[in-house]
């Protein structure tokens, strides 16, 4: 008896029937693939490769959408103080037409994609861990519908290293320098 | 009876997650399930149009009503808006009145702008997540309700549908004969 009611409550939470107005409100269409630890030098630039996954079967508007009043995929990140986030590159799109507009072309992410971000910790930076902190923003669709702008947390860490310091002028090697 | 503890708590455990995710689901938003509003009469609203003025849905009573909600970056919402064009004009006169609600966040004026490039012939409103959570919550663009003259709401369609389908369903709402699916 016990057994059946277990068997009957994992089944009714699992039951795709038990949850139909949570299809789209809450659910997430990319994931974040955890980020390695990535090493930089203080003053010196280093990039971090983030890696996103579109859910199967939908599709995201990449960095540069063909329309401008299409959502375009943008990455917004807070850095601590005295680290400074640089470029960030996204990849191209892909140009795929879909059934719903078999004659237009989207530039679009599907599958997985990387985005990559540069920072650069100031030189009087304290050499340890730092957590960046920030949003992806993007709009999903699949075949036949679209879902409402979302905002993906999106976190990784850079261990700061001593490095060389700043770089001291040589006079003896400045095309400026006079004697 | 001897029972298993283990088997004991991981029940307890079960009903107690459902529980959890039954609380959230009641008091999420107040949002209808849309199933449930399936001849149930349509929830009014009152929004500002494109064009300045305050439409509520009552406005259309006597009508029947296909209610599309959209949004200027829904590339499937466009592909419907030139047959609601076209059955607006065809059925307009035997009582039909689309009427479509923008889910945006671009501006009233960028969403006039749009609509009148998609040479929409029936009214725009602006959108808001209230009125969205009287109709379930709209979770998918685009999303359609057909509401019969009487006000009640005898079909819903979740993105997009064929037009076949949509002039069914407003040959349904508009009580000239029943859809057959």
């Amino acid at each position: 008896m016990t057994n059946r009611i277990l068997c009957a409550g994992i089944l009714l939470l699992m039951s795709p029937a038990a949850q139909p107005q949570d299809l789209g409100r809450g659910r997430a269409w990319v994931s974040m693939v955890p980020a390695a630890l990535t090493n930089i030098d203080r003053g010196q630039p280093g990039t971090v490769n983030l890696q996103f996954r579109v859910a199967r079967g939908f599709h995201i508007n990449s960095n540069q959408p063909k329309q401008d009043y299409l959502k375009k995929t943008e990455l917004k990140l807070d850095a601590p103080t005295d680290i400074v986030i640089g470029r960030i590159t996204y990849p191209p799109g892909q140009d795929r037409s879909f059934p719903f507009a078999p004659k237009d072309k989207l530039s679009v992410y599907s599958g997985d994609f990387e985005v990559g971000v540069t920072v650069r910790p100031l030189h009087g930076v304290l050499p340890t861990k730092y957590a960046i902190h920030g949003v992806l923003k993007y709009q999903a669709c699949d075949n036949a519908a679209c879902y409402p702008p979302k905002q993906l947390p999106v976190t990784f860490e850079v261990k700061v290293l001593k490095g060389q310091g700043p770089r001291k002028k040589n006079p003896a090697q400045s095309p400026h320098a006079h004697s | 009876m001897k029972r298993d503890p283990i088997i004991l708590i991981v029940v307890a455990m079960v009903i107690s997650i459902m529980l959890v995710f039954g609380i959230r689901r009641v008091h999420h938003a107040g949002v209808v399930p849309p199933g449930k509003l399936q001849g149930k009469a349509a929830p009014d609203f009152s929004l500002p149009s494109t064009t300045g003025q305050t439409m509520k849905l009552s406005d259309f009573q006597g009508k029947a009503v296909l209610l599309n909600f959209w949004a200027t970056w829904c590339e499937p919402c466009k592909v419907e808006m030139p047959w609601f064009v076209d059955l607006q004009k065809k059925y307009g006169p035997q009582g039909l009145q689309v009427v479509g609600v923008a889910m945006d966040d671009a501006s009233p004026k960028d969403i006039a702008a749009f609509a009148q490039k998609m040479g929409v012939n029936y009214p725009i409103l602006i959108g808001k997540e209230e009125v969205g959570a009287q109709y379930g919550g709209i979770d998918y663009l685009p999303s359609t309700f057909y509401i019969s003259r009487d006000g009640k709401i005898i079909e819903h369609a979740f993105g997009l549908v064929s037009r076949s389908e949509i002039e069914a369903n407003i040959e349904k709402a508009l009580g000239q004969q029943v859809a057959t699916k």
